[in-house]
């Protein structure tokens, strides 16, 4: 038994399990299996034209105060549903089904992230033929959120005046995940002088030139036009392209007749 | 903690590759990680570790290949490597770049014995 932790390899007998040494190549992605249930995912949202979006941000940085400003002032037509992660309460989806919209919670128990299988559990829940945008809240966590596929089409990433302008820079890999990024709580910027809102677009401009920024309040509902204005103008090309894949699969089927 | 996740992936992987290769000793292990991937190398192989006990694994070597991140300017073409998370081009100053290094997450090989 070796001394580090109880196997059979010993110095006295390593040469003999070192004598047929070989190298075996295997080029296997480690996250295979989520990756391949969130393309899953993925064609679940294609072909009913869902419009699937992933919040993700560090904790309390105003996810679910976001989403509740958002149901509010998006035009009333689109249907909206929400899934919820967290570590360990319901609270957040309570929030958002007193407003009216379908809300299902995931708690995450130790997983500081979603991943794609937790997210199709969910989509059982939710009646999906009468969702045209699917808001899916990730938990709050500025680092393990980015590194798995969950099905979305989209990343959103929030920052808040009371994180301190330095965190872009902090946390880069999640910045160049973002397809869009909000700076949220823009109402207590005069209260917070510390914050600047030029450095933190110039931290975001030095690792993602193109990422669109806008400051938002939620509290306010200050600046959401803009993005109210994305999510309207995604969700109309997601059903788009829906209903063109549905045509194209009729017409084939109709040919194969 | 997304580094559990990752080595639950590396560990289905091996159990697999041991099994069709009849291989009963694995020695070592080798991973292509890139830096965008934000997975924190000790943290990976302290989870390994706990991971391959009891596994054909055991006591395995886990060798983290680091990739650094590359880019590739659109306007000018240029190729170059991105010194912390600044994607700024050093020929032309653009910020317009693609990614073509950094993303890896994948095991390259191990080395079997059957001791
Ligand atoms: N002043 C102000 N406070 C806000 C705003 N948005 C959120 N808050 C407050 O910030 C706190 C956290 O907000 P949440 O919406 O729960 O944040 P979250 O990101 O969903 O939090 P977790 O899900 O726990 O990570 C709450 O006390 C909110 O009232 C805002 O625009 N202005
Ligand atoms: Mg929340
Ligand atoms: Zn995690
Ligand atoms: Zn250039």
């Amino acid at each position: 038994m070796c001394d580090n932790c109880g196997c059979s390899i010993t110095d006295a007998n390593r040469h003999l399990v070192e004598n047929d040494r070989h190298t075996i190549q295997v080029l296997e992605d480690l996250l295979h299996e989520n990756d391949q249930q969130a393309d899953h995912n993925r064609s679940h949202f294609d072909e009913l034209g869902i419009f699937a979006v992933n919040i993700m941000s560090g904790p309390g940085s105003g996810k679910t105060s976001l989403l509740e400003a958002t149901i509010h002032a998006l035009p009333p037509g689109l249907r909206l549903a929400v899934i919820e992660g967290d570590l360990e309460t319901e609270n957040d989806a309570e929030r958002i089904r007193r407003h009216g919209v379908p809300a299902v919670q995931i708690t995450t128990g130790m997983a500081c992230h979603l991943d794609a299988h937790m997210v199709h559990k969910a989509l059982d829940q939710i009646n999906l033929k009468a969702v045209d945008i699917l808001f899916i809240e990730n938990v709050g966590n500025l680092v393990c959120p980015a590194s798995f596929d969950i099905g979305q089409h989209s990343n959103v990433l929030l920052l808040s005046v009371t994180e301190g302008d330095d965190k872009p820079a902090k946390y880069p890999v999640m910045v160049r995940a973002a397809d869009q990024m909000l700076i949220t709580k823009i109402d207590l910027l005069p209260y917070i002088e510390e914050f600047s809102v030029d450095r933190a677009r110039a931290a975001v401009r030095d690792i993602r030139s193109d990422l669109p920024v806008t400051e938002v309040s939620a509290k306010t509902g200050h600046g959401l036009e803009p993005w109210l204005e994305w999510l309207t103008a995604m969700s109309a090309m997601r059903r788009t392209m829906a209903r063109r894949q549905r045509r194209s699969h009729d017409y084939v089927a109709r040919q194969a007749r | 903690m997304h580094e559990t996740a990752i080595v639950e992936g590396l560990m289905r992987i091996l159990e697999e590759q041991a099994a069709q290769h009849r291989v009963t000793r694995i020695l070592s292990v080798t991973v292509k990680v890139g830096r965008l991937r934000a997975v924190e190398p000790q943290q990976l192989i302290a989870c390994f570790e706990m991971f391959a006990e009891g596994t054909v694994a055991e006591c395995a070597r886990l060798v983290i290949d680091s990739m650094p991140v590359r880019a590739r300017c659109k306007a000018c073409k240029m190729e170059f490597e991105v010194p912390r998370f600044r994607f700024e081009c050093p020929g032309c100053a653009g910020g317009d770049v693609a990614v073509i290094q950094g993303q890896e997450l994948y095991i390259e090989s191990f080395e079997a014995g059957s001791g």
